[in-house]
């Protein structure tokens, strides 16, 4: 394609026509009459929308789509690994994450082998290696995920919180770039039960992604090269620390540590939160005046630094994986590229979702502006900052079992039953006593 | 195949069909999960259902502080709710006895809390004892009792609490539905002869009412004693077992372990341990019941 043509073509799709996009055109979908299609996929209000593009790839192919479960994912992890179990993989297509990808061993097939390498050129280089397990590329990721701030501008804007923000500390009140500024601001904006400084998951693998997040950015890691945990090192203490300040405090809801995303979301929509670490999903819902008290004043600012001047970037990649035992792998792995392409990934980012195509990052944002709607422009020039730091959990088969014994450790610390050292000490053993079972420790 | 008409043979080929089921759907899951609690089984590596370990996942079960801290929590679980709900329960099914006009409709909207799901059931609790937006902190704040929320669902002692309140909002109406039918089969006669003989209604209750109803008590007590594992769902749906397992019950440790860890050889141990203690209850409340039985009879 020659460059004036791709510019025509990417000025047309920036104004929303519903031409047909370079991928389309490229990527051979193939005839599949008489096919029906297996597919196991996450169920919920945000990842459903894209199905609406299957009767797309049905009419293009003229295979059917038969969805036999949908689920939210941890649901769905269940009844894929009961399938796994019972010998029942009868089915072609599932939805699938980095985080559980890891414990599925050779239930996908590597889609390197099926997917023309030019194809897969077109996705962001970062997220599509985060997709593969042991090298083998076994989930072509639909969205990305990871967490940048949210400030509540009305808390921030105030004249006089800012103006006793700097007789404090001497400086203007400004979202922070550091956690230690994340801390304080937290703490001198709390005003509990009305106001909270800010909220975080405390429980299931959301405490330890988070707790993960700190200890990279502290400049330490979750496990050395031969896979010992170091997590209770200095830089995790600190980090640990950081959660137990919060919570002693009490510049975070008590309750926090039996929040969840939902939690978070609704309280900082409530307006009871100044501050928020969270997901990119969660952007249009803050701004809906409908379902968000903080609409219209909700700003952006790229995930404060650790002690090591680094960023923690947990990310994770939602995906679709193929099944080795499919009898119809061509027809599923054009089932997959399909609802990955540049048209999917752009519904899939106009609904304020991560995009996993390069080239959907800048037309989207284009699209916003042409649009007018600077949030959700800002919201992703803030989110596609922070891309480049973005790091998946440890991809292990063992990640979910040695999360589940990190966690209720973390709890006890922010709760004050243990010190964060005892904490960590005692998860670092259960997570070597796991990881040695597995084979992992030598 | 003379064996198969011979008269002798006849009751066991009519209880065939009953034997064939009950062995499916019973006595191969139960021999499937033993075996698998001796193995090293793991459910995304199906080949690990042949690794037999012997004793090694009991064997680190009597090791487990999580597991018998987890262990001693369900029986506190079990003994607090299933005693409270027998007595609130009891309460319920005395005062609707004495309705004369509506107990039809009042004995249904007894019914309304076992008709949510226990999953639903959760998502309540958990918003009614949310510290910041729940509603019992609002109220709180309203009527000026507290300045500070408490945090129920965190708290060692009111996490326990509130998902035992939760479990017996869900179950009282069960014992109340058992108990009321026991009072409405209640003769009458006995207990005219003893308030012509002077009883008061207390002494009639105490002699009378209740050694009536006690076949009807452990018989309730029997069902939720098995049944009482519904509450997982809740549990789950309210803490998850946290925070720091302060409210970590055998079914949500069990679920994490079996499922989410996919260790199910592990997850089938610790099932099976907690089998017998559902048998050691049962075994008593069926004793009891014999012996509630043979005294309604009169034979002591």
């Amino acid at each position: 394609m020659s460059p004036w043509k791709s510019t025509t073509l990417a000025l047309a799709l920036a104004g929303a026509t519903m031409l047909a996009s370079p991928a389309l055109a490229d990527f051979d979908y193939g005839k599949f009459d008489g096919v029906t299609l297996k597919v196991k996929l996450i169920g919920g209000t945000q990842y459903e929308k894209l199905y609406t593009r299957i009767p797309e790839w049905e009419k293009l192919t003229g295979a059917k789509v038969e969805i036999v479960s949908s689920k939210n994912h941890f649901d769905l992890d269940r009844e894929i690994k009961q399938d796994i179990a019972g010998g029942t993989v009868n089915w072609c297509v599932g939805s699938n994450h980095t985080s559980f990808a890891p414990q599925y061993g050779d239930l996908y097939i590597d889609l390197k082998e099926k997917i023309p390498a030019e194809e897969l050129a077109l996705y962001v280089p970062g997220t599509l290696k985060s997709a593969e397990v042991d090298g083998r590329l076994v989930q072509l990721p639909r969205v990305t995920d990871v967490s940048n701030l949210y400030y509540n501008k009305r808390v921030y804007g105030d004249p006089a919180v800012q103006a006793r923000y700097k007789e404090k500390f001497g400086k203007d009140l400004v979202p922070p770039a550091t956690f230690d500024e994340f801390k304080e601001q937290a703490i001198f904006l709390a005003s509990p039960p009305n106001l909270y400084g800010t909220a975080f998951a405390g429980k299931d693998e959301g405490m330890t992604g988070r707790f993960m997040e700190l200890v990279r950015a502290n400049g330490g890691d979750m496990f050395d090269d031969q896979w010992n945990p170091t997590f209770n090192g200095p830089e995790g203490v600190a980090a640990l620390q950081w959660f137990v300040d919060l919570y002693n405090a009490k510049a975070v809801p008590a309750g926090t540590v039996n929040y969840t995303w939902d939690d978070i979301g609704q309280a900082f929509a409530a307006g009871t939160l100044a501050l928020d670490l969270d997901w990119p999903g969660f952007a249009a819902f803050y701004n809906d005046k409908d379902k968000s008290k903080v609409a219209g004043d909700v700003g952006f600012a790229v995930a404060p630094t650790g002690a090591g001047g680094k960023r923690g970037a947990w990310s994770g990649s939602h995906s679709f994986s193929v099944t080795e035992s499919c009898p119809d792998k061509d027809a599923a792995v054009s089932f997959v590229v399909f609802m990955t392409n540049y048209d999917s990934e752009m519904l899939e980012a106009e609904a304020g979702n991560l995009p996993t195509r390069t080239k959907v990052f800048e037309d989207v944002v284009a699209k916003f502006k042409s649009d007018s709607n600077t949030y959700m422009a800002d919201m992703f020039e803030t989110w596609e900052k922070s891309l480049a730091d973005a790091r998946t959990p440890p991809l292990v088969p063992q990640w979910i079992e040695v999360s589940n014994v990190i966690w209720p450790q973390l709890q006890a610390a922010i709760v004050g039953e243990k010190t964060p050292k005892e904490a960590l000490d005692q998860a670092a053993d259960e997570a070597r006593t796991i990881l040695e079972d597995a084979g992992m420790i030598q | 195949m003379t064996l198969f008409r011979s008269p002798r043979a006849v009751p066991y080929l009519l209880l065939t069909p009953a034997l064939v089921v009950i062995a499916a759907v019973i006595l191969v899951p139960l021999a499937v999960s033993l075996w698998s609690s001796f193995t090293a089984y793991n459910l995304t590596r199906p080949a690990t259902l042949y690794s037999f370990v012997g004793l090694r996942n009991y064997a680190r079960l009597l090791n487990n502080a999580d597991f018998w801290w987890a262990f001693g929590r369900t029986l506190v679980f079990i003994t607090v709710t299933l005693n409270l709900e027998l007595v609130l329960g009891l309460g319920l099914a005395l005062l609707v006895n004495q309705v004369t006009m509506g107990r039809k409709v009042l004995r249904t909207i007894m019914m309304f809390p076992m008709m949510f799901s226990p999953i639903l059931v959760g998502f309540q609790f958990k918003y009614i004892f949310n510290d910041a937006v729940g509603l019992v902190n609002n109220a709180l704040f309203d009527l000026g009792l507290i300045t500070q929320p408490i945090p129920w669902l965190v708290d060692g002692t009111l996490a326990p609490l509130s998902i035992m309140a939760a479990e017996i909002w869900m179950s009282t109406s069960v014992f109340a539905i058992l108990l009321l039918a026991g009072l409405l089969a209640l003769p009458k006669e006995p207990i005219e002869a003893a308030k012509v003989d002077g009883c008061g209604p207390i002494q009639v209750f105490r002699h009378i009412t209740l050694p009536f109803l006690m076949p009807f008590i452990f018989i309730a007590m029997t069902i939720r004693s098995l049944d009482v594992a519904r509450a997982y769902d809740m549990v789950r749906i309210m803490t998850n077992g946290g925070p720091a397992g302060r409210t970590e019950l055998l079914w949500t440790l069990m679920a994490r372990v079996g499922y989410q860890n996919s260790q199910m050889g592990m997850a089938n141990a610790m099932g099976y341990v907690s089998i017998l203690t559902s048998i050691l209850f049962t075994v008593y409340f069926y004793r009891k019941l014999v012996v509630a039985r043979r005294y309604m009879g009169g034979v002591e």
